[in-house]
């Protein structure tokens, strides 16, 4: 079970240049990512990203932040994304990442206890 | 608006005609129920109103020519030492080229002059030692130039010659060991250095000094002893600095002084003991609201009286504290283990 805290910190040293999280907040570089958890990527920015194969969820996130660019065997996948990032290795690192992205993406955001948030 | 491969797909070969196409219509179907590329041996291409996307991953054919309407190219996972000479000719259009991960040892100078507007290059993991002179003479609309994890050793100010409107640079995860001088005088429109997971053991005091007007700064993963008080002046608007996993024992009373919005400090896992009185005091409330917080876990605090200014600050700003239980007392013995917190609320 990651940790969303340290996961926050992910997230705002190596995506919130691109991406936002929060309902309604504006599209950056890269798409805001409110309600990921059960879409299938399909923002027009790369027609590489259309992917009727894969729903976001905690299983094709790990896969998928472990290293972005590559082909995701099974599937349909991402290759040519327009990120720039390079993916993260270590796999509590993307555990962690993927816990605060649940929270933060979703109406989950309200029940969350913790006053860091 | 989106289509796959251009390339037709083949009919399994060696068996009667219609019962090959029967086979290929049910593959056809199979394929599109599970979303698998009939062809991933070729370049993916896709067409829309601004131009075509074009996507190639080994063992695909790296094309010899591109459309003239190519705005956005992906050549990545190939094992490959140097570009094919000719890859850019005639796509003047293009708009993002990723190379990540091929192997790349060199690039030409002229490489770049067919794509003049060029807003993203990405040589994310390859193996560069330098870049020619040269390289971005018609890069003036470049945007972003990322060269994270190559093996730059040391950096020219030349090689950058020529970005006028470079507005992110990423150097991280290469064995820099030291900076030029000047390194980024000409830049007036950067906003994101990456400097992270280098092996930087010091800075050029007047690194930031410039036209630029830095948001991020990405110094973590570095061998950083001491931050001295000049580095962050000239650049009052800096609103992320990563400082974390260095080796900082020792930060200048006036470092943080003319940061005006900082929203994001991250000093942990460093060899801080203490810090001088007066350091925070630019920093978040009551002058600021620091958006997202500050991480200064990881250190071997020494929670004696000599921190009674941070624990001040501390209280004010605790809800935008990271790590919390991971920011602990080393000392002295009397409150060894504890908090800052639990030590700061105390007072």
């Amino acid at each position: 079970m990651g940790d969303a805290e340290a996961g926050r910190k992910t997230f705002i040293q190596k995506c919130a240049q691109c991406h936002t999280v929060e309902k309604g907040e504006k599209h950056k570089t890269g798409p805001n990512l409110w309600g990921l958890f059960g879409k299938a990527p399909g923002f027009s920015y790369t027609e590489a990203n259309k992917n009727k194969g894969i729903v976001w969820g905690e299983e094709t996130l790990m896969e998928y932040l472990e290293n972005p660019k590559k082909y995701i065997p099974g599937t349909k996948c991402i290759p040519g994304t327009k990120m720039i990032f390079s993916g993260l290795k270590k796999k509590s690192e993307r555990e962690d990442l993927i816990q605060y992205l649940k929270w933060a993406t979703s109406s989950l955001r309200k029940y969350v206890i913790s006053q860091n948030f | 608006m989106s289509s796959w491969s251009r390339q037709r797909p083949k009919s399994p070969g060696g068996i009667q005609p219609h019962v090959s196409r029967t086979l290929f219509l049910l593959l056809l179907l199979a394929a599109s129920a599970w979303g698998l590329t009939l062809s991933p041996k070729d370049c993916q291409v896709f067409r829309s109103d601004h131009g075509s996307s074009i996507s190639c991953q080994s063992p695909a054919e790296i094309p010899s020519s591109l459309p003239a309407d190519t705005v956005h190219l992906a050549v990545e996972f190939f094992n490959l030492t140097h570009l094919p000479a000719n890859l850019l000719q005639g796509a003047s259009k293009l708009q993002e080229l990723h190379l990540s991960s091929n192997g790349l040892e060199s690039l030409s100078p002229e490489f770049l002059r067919p794509v003049p507007q060029l807003r993203v290059l990405d040589l994310t993991r390859n193996a560069l030692t330098g870049l020619p002179p040269g390289l971005f003479q018609a890069s003036a609309a470049l945007d972003t130039l990322v060269l994270k994890e190559n093996q730059l050793e040391v950096l020219e100010v030349s090689w950058l010659h020529g970005l006028k409107a470079l507005g992110h640079l990423d150097l991280s995860g290469n064995r820099l060991r030291k900076l030029p001088p000047g390194l980024l005088a000409n830049f007036t429109l950067l906003r994101t250095l990456d400097l992270g997971e280098n092996q930087l053991e010091t800075l050029p005091p007047d690194l930031l000094r410039g036209p630029l007007q830095l948001e991020r700064l990405h110094l973590e993963g570095n061998k950083l002893q001491v931050l001295g008080k000049d580095l962050l002046l000239p650049q009052p608007d800096l609103r992320y600095l990563f400082l974390n996993g260095n080796k900082l024992a020792r930060v200048a009373a006036g470092a943080f002084q003319g940061l005006r919005q900082l929203d994001m400090l991250d000093l942990s896992n460093n060899s801080l003991a203490s810090v001088p009185e007066g350091l925070w005091a630019s920093l978040g409330q009551p002058n600021w609201d620091m958006r997202d917080g500050f991480d200064i876990s990881g250190n071997p605090w020494i929670c004696d009286q000599n921190l009674s200014d941070l624990y001040r600050w501390l209280q004010a700003q605790k809800d935008k504290m990271f790590s919390q239980n991971d920011t602990r007392c080393a000392g002295p013995e009397a409150v060894k283990g504890q908090t800052l917190l639990a030590v700061a609320k105390s007072q």
